[in-house]
């Protein structure tokens, strides 16, 4: 069983589409509801989405990490999919967590053409756990539930956790 | 502390782009699932614009999709969110290109293994 539970989470949509209203923001709902499933007293903060700008989510995470919340999940951003096609947003959840986090366990999904698709990353800094999840609410619904499996399992294991949320994504291209 | 992993997944994916389109407001879930429905097949959309969309779609050929055209475009229309016009179209359909994954180059840090292997 988790050794502490989540009192106090933070939900960071990524993505020009998303803060302009092109598309519609399912996955912060959908993560909030997993959320309040680990622990039904949890305060669930939903952050503004913030552009595709380097610094911008790198800010962003460091002053959550200040107030000391004990989850932050990053959604989106998490591929290399503006290497393939120019028309597509570059992708900056994961270099910004590589710049933050001391603590992390990652792992890359690519596809047959040698093009990642998505990089999970799942890190520490104190106490706050940081995760991010791909933007697609199928894969994004797979991480966290995947996230929330491994953590009530063993909070500490950020390395298993990460294998976990990344097996739960990958499995969803079989079919 | 710090580890690495990567895992390759091995399936065939053709990547759309429609555009001539208006969107404002789509809910993606809910057009994958049209999508879905009407392709028999995994549908993922990787990108979205104003005025377009992208999307991989699994398991299917380019000239089968090529040949969908009319069909594809009647069933974004149906998603809420999208409006589609006479100058709505399929403007490029490209199935990827397989890489011997033995064959990529190292790893870089932030680095893109198909945006390396393509450079060499």
């Amino acid at each position: 069983m988790a050794e502490y539970l989540i009192n106090k989470a933070v939900i960071i949509p990524t993505g020009d589409e998303i803060r302009s209203g092109i598309i519609l923001d399912t996955d912060s709902p959908m993560i909030m509801q997993v959320i309040l499933s680990i622990n039904s007293k949890c305060t669930v903060i939903r952050n503004e989405p913030i552009p595709d700008v380097e610094n911008l989510i790198i800010e962003c995470i460091k002053s959550y990490i200040k107030d000391d919340v004990d989850l932050i999940v990053l959604i989106g951003g998490s591929g290399g999919g503006h290497r393939y096609s120019s028309t597509l947003a570059k992708d900056y959840t994961h270099t910004s967590l590589n710049s933050i986090l001391d603590k992390k366990f990652s792992t890359e999904l690519y596809g047959k053409n040698g093009h990642m698709w998505s990089k999970l990353i799942c890190g520490k800094v104190n106490n706050t756990i940081i995760i991010n999840v791909p933007g697609p609410y199928q894969e994004a619904r797979a991480a966290i539930e995947a996230f929330k499996n491994s953590y009530e399992e063993n909070s500490d294991d950020l390395k298993q956790i990460n294998v976990s949320m990344a097996e739960a994504v990958k499995s969803q291209y079989y079919y | 502390m710090q580890e690495d992993t990567k895992v390759i997944v091995q399936v065939d994916k053709t990547v759309v782009k429609i555009t001539g389109i208006e969107v404002k407001g789509l809910n993606i879930q809910q057009l994958e699932e049209i999508l879905t429905d009407k392709l028999k097949s995994l549908i993922r959309i990787i990108g979205v614009t104003g005025t377009s969309i992208e999307m991989d779609v699994y398991g299917i050929e380019e000239e089968d999709i090529l040949r969908e055209e009319d069909g594809l475009i009647k069933a974004i229309s149906l998603a809420e969110g999208i409006s589609v016009s006479d100058v709505t179209s399929l403007s490029s359909v490209k199935k990827i290109k397989s890489v011997d994954i033995n064959s990529i180059p190292d790893y870089l840090e932030d680095g893109c293994k198909g945006e390396r292997w393509q450079n060499t």
